[in-house]
């Protein structure tokens, strides 16, 4: 995307291994002034690392880290202008919560009264006013989680690392925290790293995502762009739900034709972007199960129509999950507003339509 | 603790049906262990402090009179002064080594930890001995370097105790740094606290709670102490050695005995209840969690190197410690004849003593196990009042100063009905309530985990009472058991300050016969003795490791 804002953070080829584990195999990024960056990926994937080594906690054994045209390799953590939120919240149990805030404050020799009006600021920003003289152990999840970011934005920070950050919350406060979060980084409009491993918390609140896995990043991109064109087998089922279908091309379609697929269903007519799928090269077709629909048998069986059995049914509110066997292939298909649709019952005869937008694999 | 404890008291098992013990039966133990801790703890201590107010006629403040003269006095400012000096260099040095440990170096973790639990393994006086072979009068130190000076009075007993305590003042402080989080510290240096501002804002406050833990236990252990204050004291007056030299000498003064050992209680139990003022009223933070294996720190030279100095010295005296006392096992008379023998170590005496040793350690243990795991099944189980004051006492009874509790057994049972002094009886009874509360602590811990949800469970899926017992609270209760077993076993093996007053002199045990030997200056003989016997605890402690796998048990977990 043609990004006008300046970086602030590039990281160039960062390796770090420890023992035999590699967890960083040569990580390389640009994160712009102002942006919202997430690094996604399965617990393992070298997120934290990456973190620790922008905070400069943990050194990395190669590569570039450099902070608005500077390289900080060697800058001790203290001193980088970098501050890090652990997803432990790591809160001092045994200060108030204005003194955690106060510390770094303190650590850096501002002037009382200065520490004080910053302090009584931060505590309106996170929302925590009247709070200071609280402890630690008194808070809830989320309120701890807001005093960790004041104490991290303190010092008016260039990169905010957070950490995992509502890991720990249930799953409605996190919602709730997501949007707090979003609101403060946009208020301050701070440059900051998200790491995380849910999917759903990436895709909301992020600008740009930076999908990872063991130790490589393996697509950068828009969460839209992610979701709807990842680059490999591993995003597509990492992020969502994903029906994922071998076939081989049988032919490619003319300008704005679609191109043919034989599959385990059937054949497929597909339209595609990529443009170099010659004929008779295997594939692999992404199909979300959102985007699949069912109908009733009476339906006429044409192109990209199938007949199927309803195998199983889970209802979850705002959808229901099926699951249709289709020439003994199970296919995921997600029906949203049962409200208005009704549920079907396990066994019934449906017809599945998939859609002729469908992305394919470049792998 | 509390919470746990309550939600086991009203038993299924024990209240709506027959059970292998009905609550009936458990109160009726209730009764009958503190009919036991009545007899064989309170009464005893009793009967000591009781002589330092009745003379012959009668109650009188003489004895106490007596004891503001100058020379006991002395001797109790001292024996303060030796504890205040022991605890702060031991804690110090504990701090240090822990922090290492933790925070350090990986290279340096193992092999510190390794020689600061070493001493653990031995009986405490060893480094009184090899105090002696080094800087005594004729020390190899002392002869070598032609120095006027020797060890004997406060330097060598302030050297010897923190050695001697420093695994425990190590594995209290060092349990806590490992379960700190390090992303506290890592927080810390992130908003830019240099190393010495994250010890002083962050690390050691987190850690006062295991700090006065530890003060206490040395604290207590230092004043208390008999072996290497014994050996070590020269001209200088200590209470605990005085009370076995006025007991044992001449002088014969059991009421002079009972005044001073009122005094060596009394510390204890000041500093308990000063302890327990400062946890309660401030409510410390206290660190709880699973230990994590911290990243090294990055430290600086000015932290770094203090700390790496004090680990290496105190490690480096441990080792030369058990070195010398080595050679010394096998040099006929260090300083004087350096030469190689065999004979301390073929001495048959230190066999016989050796072998009284195992029989009252392995009677001891076993009875010492029973009855630990017994309190705590009624502490757990039963429904009377006073279950806790129970476990309580039990407590005190192990923190005591041994001459105490020695002196006492030797005052309470030396009439009939109960005459036991002279047997070998009385050896293990004393030893056995002296420790039976690790047991019981370990049993206290692991019925705790059996939840009466799980008794219910068992009962539910239609095992009997005797079936869920058999099934379900013995294998949950044995290991703990086993423990206290091992613990009363090994510590008997080592303990001097009790049974010094109760072996007879025809058959006493080890550490009796090394502390004797050692007083009249056969180091070579003691010297040997500590070898066999660090050997045979040695091999104990091997077997204390491989069930602490097998149950999960930890014995790094009692601090």
């Amino acid at each position: 995307m043609g990004d006008e804002r300046k970086s602030m953070l590039v990281l160039d080829d960062i390796h770090k291994s420890f023992g035999e584990v590699q967890a960083l195999r040569g990580v390389s990024t640009d994160v712009k002034e102002g942006e919202l960056v997430t690094f996604l990926g399965p617990s393992g994937c070298g997120k934290t690392t990456l973190l620790r080594v922008i905070s400069g906690l943990t050194k990395s054994d190669s590569g570039k880290i450099v902070l608005e045209g500077r390289v900080i390799n060697d800058v001790t953590p203290d001193k980088r202008n970098v501050q890090l939120c652990f997803q432990s919240y790591a809160l001092f149990p045994h200060l108030t919560v204005a003194g955690n805030i106060r510390y770094g404050l303190e650590v850096h020799k501002w002037k009382k009264e200065r520490i004080k009006e910053r302090v009584e600021e931060l505590l309106h920003l996170v929302h925590l006013d009247g709070l200071g003289n609280r402890r630690i152990d008194e808070l809830s999840g989320g309120q701890q989680q807001r005093v960790a970011v004041a104490r991290a934005l303190a010092l008016e920070p260039k990169v905010l690392l957070l950490d995992e950050l509502f890991s720990n919350l249930d799953a409605n406060l996190r919602v709730q925290m997501r949007t707090t979060l979003h609101e403060i980084q946009r208020r301050v409009n701070i440059t900051t790293i998200f790491v995380t491993h849910d999917q759903v918390e990436a895709m909301t609140i992020s600008d740009r995502l930076i999908v990872m896995n063991q130790g490589i990043i393996e697509q950068v991109g828009a969460p839209i762009e992610i979701y709807e064109k990842p680059n490999n087998e591993f995003i597509a089922s990492f992020i969502g739900y994903v029906n994922i279908l071998k076939g081989e091309v049988k032919s490619t379609g003319k300008d704005t034709e679609p191109a043919t697929v034989s599959t385990e269903l059937g054949d497929l007519e597909i339209l595609s972007s990529e443009k170099d799928i010659k004929a008779g090269r295997e594939v692999y077709l992404i199909i979300r199960p959102e985007t699949v629909y069912i109908g009733s048998l009476e339906e006429a069986i044409e192109v990209n129509k199938f007949k199927g059995t309803i195998k199983s049914i889970m209802y979850a509110g705002s959808t229901v999950k099926y699951v249709v066997d289709i020439e003994g292939r199970d296919l995921f298909i997600d029906q949203y507003d049962p409200t208005t649709l009704g549920i079907r019952s396990m066994g019934d005869k449906v017809v599945v339509t998939i859609p002729r937008n469908v992305h394919i694999l470049k792998e | 603790m509390a919470e746990a404890r309550a939600l086991n008291q009203p038993g299924l098992l024990w209240q709506n049906r027959k059970g292998f013990l009905s609550a009936h039966t458990v109160d009726i133990t209730g009764g009958l262990l503190f009919l036991l801790l009545a007899i064989f703890i309170v009464w005893p201590v009793i009967t000591v402090l009781v002589k330092g107010v009745f003379g012959p006629e009668g109650f009188t403040l003489e004895f106490f009179r007596e004891f503001f003269t100058a020379y006991y006095y002395q001797s109790f400012l001292n024996t303060l002064l030796l504890g205040v000096l022991t605890t702060s260099v031991c804690i110090t040095a504990g701090f240090c080594i822990a922090y290492m440990t933790t925070r350090g170096p990986r290279f340096l973790r193992i092999p510190l930890k390794g020689i600061t639990l070493l001493p653990l393994i031995a009986p405490p006086y060893i480094f009184a001995l090899s105090l002696i072979m080094l800087l005594g009068r004729s020390g190899f130190i002392t002869k070598a370097f032609n120095l006027g000076w020797d060890i004997f009075g406060f330097p060598g007993c302030v050297i010897a105790q923190t050695l001697a305590f420093l695994p425990l003042a190590y594995l209290i402080i060092e349990n806590t740094l490992s379960s700190l989080d390090p992303s506290l510290e890592d927080s810390a240096a992130n908003l830019g606290a240099s190393e010495g501002k994250i010890l002083r804002s962050v690390t050691i406050p987190l850690l006062t709670p295991s700090f006065l833990k530890a003060i206490l236990i040395v604290y207590v252990m230092a004043v208390a102490e008999f072996g290497n204050v014994a050996i070590l004291c020269g001209r200088t007056p200590f209470l605990a050695p005085d009370i076995y030299t006025i007991v044992t000498g001449v002088e014969h003064d059991f009421n002079m005995a009972g005044v001073l050992s009122m005094f060596l209680v009394l510390p204890c139990v000041i500093i308990f209840m000063i302890q327990d003022y400062l946890i309660r009223g401030k409510g410390y933070v206290t660190v709880s969690g699973k230990p994590i294996s911290a990243e090294p720190r990055h430290m600086t030279p000015h932290i770094l190197i203090p700390m790496i100095v004090i680990s290496f010295i105190a490690c480096g005296l441990i080792l030369l410690s058990f070195g010398v006392v080595g050679v010394g096992a096998f040099t006929k008379l260090v300083g004087i004849d350096n030469t190689f023998t065999l004979s301390h170590i073929l001495d048959w005496r230190a066999n016989e003593a050796l072998i009284n040793s195992l029989k009252v350690s392995l009677l001891a243990g076993l009875f010492g196990a029973l009855l630990g795991v017994l309190i705590a099944y009624v502490v757990i189980r039963g429904k009377f009042r006073g279950r806790s004051a129970l476990e309580g006492l039990y407590l005190a009874g192990f923190t005591l100063p041994g001459t105490v509790l020695g002196l006492g057994y030797l005052f309470a049972f030396n009439n009939p009905p109960l005459l036991l002094t002279g047997t070998m009886i009385i050896l293990v009874i004393n030893c056995l309530f002296r420790f039976a509360a690790v047991g019981m602590e370990a049993g206290i811990t692991k019925l705790q985990q059996l939840s009466i949800e799980v008794e219910e469970a068992s009962l539910n899926l239609g095992a009997s009472t005797v079936t869920t017992f058999r099934r379900i609270v013995l294998p949950i209760i044995f290991p703990a058991a086993m423990y206290g077993f091992m613990y009363v076993f090994m510590t008997t093996m080592v303990s001097l300050s009790a049974v010094v007053f109760l072996t007879s002199p025809g058959s006493p045990l080890a550490s009796v016969f090394i502390f004797q030997w050692a007083q009249y200056g056969y180091i070579g003989l003691a010297s040997a003795t500590v070898v066999k016997l660090v050997v045979i605890v040695g091999i104990c402690l091997a077997i204390i490791q491989y069930m602490s796998k097998w149950t999960g048990l930890s014995i790094t977990r009692r601090g």
